[in-house]
C-alpha cells in the first residue's frame, strides 16, 4: 500500500472534519437510540404475552375437542393470534442480536430463555385466571369477549352464546 | 505539553469528543497502515481497501459518542472496517466461495510446525485463497497480532468459534499453500 494513499486518507478525513462536513452524533442520540430499543423490545414481550395469553384463553374456553367445539373452534379461533406472536418473535430474536452482549452469550440459550419466559408468563395469566378477569373488566375486555368460547361459563352457555349472537 | 504519542488510544478519543476533534489526526496516523492491510486482505484490491478505510474513518468519526469505554478502541474501529469491508465485497459480490473437499482432519502439531516454518509473507498469499469466514479469524490472529477475546469483539462472535475457525483455517492454509508448492 503506497504511503500516497495513506497520506491522502488523513488529509481526507481531516479536512471533512475541519471543514464540517462530517460532525460527530451528540451522545444523546445513541443514549435514545438505545432506550427507544429497550422499550420497544419491552413493549414486544408485552404484546407477545397477550397474544400467548389471549390463544391458550380461546383454547380453554372452547372445551374438549368434540366436533361441533373442533368447528367452533376453528370458526372463532384469533387466528391473526399467533401469526402476529411469531412475526413478533422472529423480530424479537433480531432485536437481541443487534445487542453487544449477544454475541459472547450462547445465543440458543438467549431464544430459548425469551421464548420461555413469553410462553410461560402467557400460561400463567391463564392459570391464575387473569384473562377470566379481563373477560368482565379492563380494557382488553372486548378482545377477551370476542374469542370466549363460552365454556367456562356453565355448559352449553357458550356455544349458545356463540351461534346465536 | 502531552505528548500524544504517550496516550492511550481511549484518552486521545476522551479528548477528541470534548476537546480537540482534530486530535482524530493521530488515531488516524495509528490505524491507517494496520486497517488498510487489514482491508486489502478482505477486499483484495487496494484502491478498494483505501475506500473501505477511508469511508471506516468518517463513520468511526460520526459514531464516536457511541463508542463504549468496555471494549477497546482498536477492536471497535477494526469492527467497522470489518463490516464496511463486507458491505464492500457483497456489493461487488467478490467473496471466495467456501472450498469443498478440503477435510478436518486433526492435524495440529504438524500445523503448528507448518506455521513456524512458512514465512509470514506466502501465509499472505496462501491466506488469499481461503474462504472469507476462515481468513478473516485467521489474518487479525496471525497479522495483525490480536487475541481470541479480540476478535471475538471484532467479527462479533464466541471465542469458542473464533478458536476452531483458526484452527480449520490453519489447515485449510497448509493445505492451499501446499497445493500451491506443488
Amino acid at each position: 500500500m503506497s504511503d500516497n494513499k495513506k497520506i491522502a486518507i488523513e488529509k481526507n478525513v481531516v479536512a471533512l472534519i475541519k471543514s464540517g462536513q462530517i460532525k460527530m452524533k451528540p451522545r444523546w442520540r445513541f443514549m435514545l437510540g438505545s432506550l427507544a430499543m429497550i422499550i420497544g423490545l419491552v413493549a414486544l414481550v408485552l404484546v407477545l404475552i397477550f397474544l400467548i395469553s389471549l390463544i391458550s384463553f380461546s383454547l380453554r374456553t372452547h372445551g374438549p375437542m368434540g366436533d361441533i367445539r373442533y368447528q367452533q373452534l376453528i370458526s372463532s379461533f384469533p387466528w391473526w393470534a399467533p401469526i402476529l406472536a411469531l412475526v413478533g418473535i422472529y423480530f424479537g430474536v433480531k432485536t437481541f442480536r443487534k445487542y453487544d452482549f449477544s454475541y459472547k452469550k450462547n445465543f440458543l440459550a438467549v431464544v430459548v430463555v425469551f421464548l420461555g419466559v413469553i410462553l410461560v408468563s402467557g400460561w400463567l395469566i391463564n392459570y391464575f385466571g387473569f384473562d377470566s378477569v379481563w373477560l368482565k373488566r379492563g380494557p382488553l375486555k372486548g378482545m377477551y369477549q370476542q374469542y370466549d368460547g363460552g365454556m367456562m361459563r356453565g355448559s352449553g352457555r357458550g356455544m349458545m352464546h356463540n351461534n346465536f349472537k | 505539553m502531552i505528548d500524544l504519542k504517550e496516550l492511550t488510544d481511549e484518552k486521545i478519543i476522551d479528548r477528541v469528543i470534548n476537546q480537540d476533534q482534530e486530535l482524530y489526526r493521530e488515531i488516524i496516523e495509528r490505524y491507517q497502515a494496520k486497517l488498510l492491510r487489514y482491508a486489502n486482505y478482505l477486499v483484495r484490491n487496494e484502491a478498494e481497501a483505501a475506500d473501505v478505510v477511508q469511508n471506516s474513518f468518517i463513520k468511526a468519526f460520526i459514531n464516536l459518542n457511541s463508542f463504549k469505554a468496555k471494549l477497546k478502541f482498536s477492536s471497535w474501529l477494526y469492527r467497522i472496517v470489518h463490516n464496511e469491508a463486507i458491505n464492500s465485497l457483497l456489493k461487488n459480490k467478490k467473496e471466495k466461495p467456501i472450498l469443498e473437499g478440503m477435510d478436518f482432519s486433526d492435524t495440529e502439531n504438524i500445523v503448528a510446525n507448518f506455521m513456524e516454518q512458512e514465512e509470514k509473507e506466502a501465509l499472505r498469499v496462501c491466506a488469499s485463497k481461503l474462504p472469507i469466514i476462515y481468513a478473516e479469524p485467521l489474518i487479525l490472529f496471525i497479522f495483525e497480532e490480536k487475541n481470541y477475546e479480540e476478535i471475538a469483539d471484532i467479527l462479533r462472535l464466541p471465542i469458542g468459534t473464533v478458536g476452531s475457525r483458526i484452527n480449520r483455517g490453519k489447515i485449510l492454509i497448509k493445505k492451499i499453500c501446499q497445493t500451491i508448492k506443488k
